[in-house]
């Protein structure tokens, strides 16, 4: 087993502190430029067989009349392919070696496998999750860049090359096609008198645009904050034409789901017990309390906080507000709730447990009065903490006496 | 580089923004929102509505689409959907609260509904026909209503500067300010007592007293009014 994981760090390359390696591999491949095919890739390491057959030149003489910045460019180009490549393999054989050590297949040994795996083997206390140790495929690690924009002799692939974002401005070249295109379609329907169907039309809602940095990511290039506001301000133009639906993939490519949409669609389902009773346990947090909450399904309305009564809290506000999600749900005599709950003080306590029941009861009800309770405040986690004093100020925002001298 | 982007968007018939030049964040341009310093919550959330049958309004009008995907700010701790909530309540509580003493201005609200309570009880005891027993209201919070409702001024006198004199203008309240103003002059009233007096029991005087529309407080108010009265032909400096 030793021998094995020995083989796994040599062979592997587990990453242990991701930071320095891609920092060194950011710095190394900083000038390098995007092909945006395969066909062109390929043109880099062949340059000098492909301008013997273009040229009629010798190989030789054409690698003489390229400048020295020509030459170090195409080198790093092909460093950097040769880096990824080795890095790829190496890591294909630490996840082989990964699986086996785990016990399972390789071959169906997928990427949250090889998470779990990884924190199994090294456990880590470390806080920060960046800081810990993975496995990851370096494509995820090393940023990703550009390869070649233009060939041996100079000239670029894209034609939109001497733009400095080429890529960028390809997309607002997309976007204008686009919106055109649907014009003429529009003008085809209403020549046909074909009506415009309003149910097809795409619904936005759930998604917004990509940020700035997001952006950039993408397409691999960095601009200015007026080149995304340009960009955003075309992308609604495209997406308020009415028959935006038939650009839905090339305007989906820059949109993501809003955080709302995971809070909804990932409810667990309720667990049961051995009787048969059905419950669900969710953890809830206000203002440094923790509490942990189990709702059980079948019950008499029964509450008990730190095994003792509901008049664990001696203050009304603090019994109503636990009893404010169940009573919005209708509840308050069908479930029974169990809560251990500390740290913080009473309204923090209170808090952390309306949070956790309101979570809780989201596995018992049915989806439209979990967008109520949505709706009402009660499944969100409240942020306000206390804040920090600061110093030269005698609180948070109060400040010492002024003396005017 | 500017030129090769005006070539292009001339070619693909847009025009160059002009804000394009202005030092706008990309954020607050895009997303068209004014940022609040003091929040805890993005600009994004909107208020909670907690009350069963407001959301149910708010079902029947179709808001529901709306608010699916904005995301929703946390349910204060005095918000509750129960059936014993009363906003105006809750907010004239927080009116009473002070350096965040909640606890104590419940305490505090209690007392004085169960004096008021007492009060009207025993007044309907002592009273002989049946006319004037079911005349007697003892629900304090209904009480608490009708007193409010009496206290509230219509007008509020504003300083305005016109040729370097201060003219006191009368000027219309809206809803919210007026409720305000005639919560936090009961308050005083039940603040401006003797020594031996509790608070609760003050106020619960001056509540029954502002139901029945007499007292200091609904004369306050009178007194704003006739001060506006006699204040009118300053009316039209609020505009000109």
């Amino acid at each position: 087993m030793s021998s094995s994981l020995f083989q796994l760090f040599r062979t592997g390359k587990l990453i242990q502190n991701g930071y320095s390696v891609s920092c060194k591999a950011l710095h190394s491949s900083q000038q390098f430029v995007k092909a945006t095919t395969a066909a062109r890739s390929q043109n880099i390491a062949s340059f000098s067989t492909a301008v013997s057959i273009a040229d009629g030149k010798t190989p030789d003489d054409q690698s003489q009349k390229m400048s020295k910045a020509m030459k170090a460019y195409m080198n790093r180009a092909e460093a950097h392919d040769a880096l990824m490549a080795e890095e790829t393999a190496e890591y294909e054989i630490g996840r082989r070696h990964l699986a086996n050590i785990m016990g399972e297949d390789p071959e169906t040994f997928t990427d949250e496998d090889r998470d779990k795996a990884i924190e199994y083997l090294f456990p880590s206390g470390l806080f920060e999750p960046r800081a810990r140790p993975y496995l990851k495929h370096p494509s995820e690690v090393f940023s990703k860049r550009k390869e070649a924009e233009f060939d041996h002799s100079g000239r670029p692939f894209h034609t939109l090359f001497y733009t400095g974002l080429p890529n960028y401005f390809q997309i607002l070249h997309d976007i204008t096609e686009r919106v055109r295109e649907l014009d003429h379609f529009a003008s085809r329907m209403s020549h046909y008198n074909v009506a415009l169907d309003k149910d097809k039309s795409l619904n936005l809602s759930s998604s917004e645009w990509l940020t700035k940095e997001e952006f950039e990511i993408k397409i691999i290039e960095a601009m200015k904050d007026y080149h995304y506001e340009f960009f955003i301000k075309s992308m609604n133009r495209l997406a308020a034409h009415p028959l935006s639906y038939r650009a839905k993939d090339f305007i989906m490519d820059f949109r993501k789901n809003k955080p709302i949409v995971k809070l909804l669609q990932e409810i667990p389902k309720v667990m049961y017990t051995a009787e048969g009773v059905p419950y669900m346990t969710e953890t809830g947090r206000r203002k440094t309390a923790t509490a942990t909450v189990t709702v059980y399904g079948r019950g008499s309305g029964k509450v008990t906080i730190n095994d003792k009564d509901i008049l664990y809290f001696s203050n009304l506000q603090d019994r109503e507000q636990i009893l404010f999600p169940l009573q919005f749900c209708g509840v308050l005599g069908t479930v029974d709730v169990v809560a251990e709950v500390e740290g913080g003080g009473t309204t923090g306590q209170s808090g952390a447990i309306r949070y956790a029941i309101a979570m809780a009861l989201r596995s018992f009800v049915d989806l439209e009065m979990v967008e109520k309770m949505r709706l009402a405040g009660l499944l969100t986690r409240d942020p306000r903490s206390r804040e920090r004093k600061k110093p030269g100020q005698k609180g948070a925002r109060a400040k010492f006496t002024w003396k005017k001298r | 580089m500017n030129h090769f982007r005006s070539v292009l968007l001339r070619s693909s018939n847009f025009r160059l923004p002009r804000e394009s030049h202005a030092r706008v964040s990309s954020v607050a341009l895009v997303q068209n929102v004014l940022q609040r310093s003091y929040s805890r919550y993005s600009p994004q959330y909107i208020e909670p509505v907690y009350r069963i049958e407001d959301l149910e309004k708010i079902k029947e009008s179709g808001e529901f689409k709306e608010r699916q995907f904005t995301p929703v700010k946390a349910a204060l701790t005095n918000q509750t959907s129960s059936v014993f909530y009363d906003p105006l309540v809750t907010k004239f509580t927080n009116y009473i609260m002070k350096t965040g003493q909640r606890t104590l201005a419940r305490d505090l609200i209690n007392k004085t509904f169960e004096n008021i309570k007492h009060t009207q009880l025993k007044k309907k005891q002592e009273a002989e026909t049946q006319e004037e027993k079911d005349a007697i209201e003892t629900n304090p919070v209904v009480v608490f209503h009708k007193a409010v409702q009496n206290c509230k001024p219509i007008l509020q006198l504003t300083p305005v500067k016109r040729g370097g004199i201060r003219y006191q203008v009368p000027v219309p309240l809206t809803e919210k300010r007026s409720f305000f103003i005639a919560m936090r002059w009961l308050v005083e009233a039940g603040k401006d007592k003797y020594r031996d007096v509790r608070f609760s029991e003050q106020l619960a005087r001056e509540l029954l007293e502002a139901y029945k529309n007499e007292g200091r407080v609904v004369k306050k108010k009178q007194d704003l009014h006739k001060q506006c009265e006699a204040n009118r032909a300053y009316a039209h400096y609020r505009w000109s």
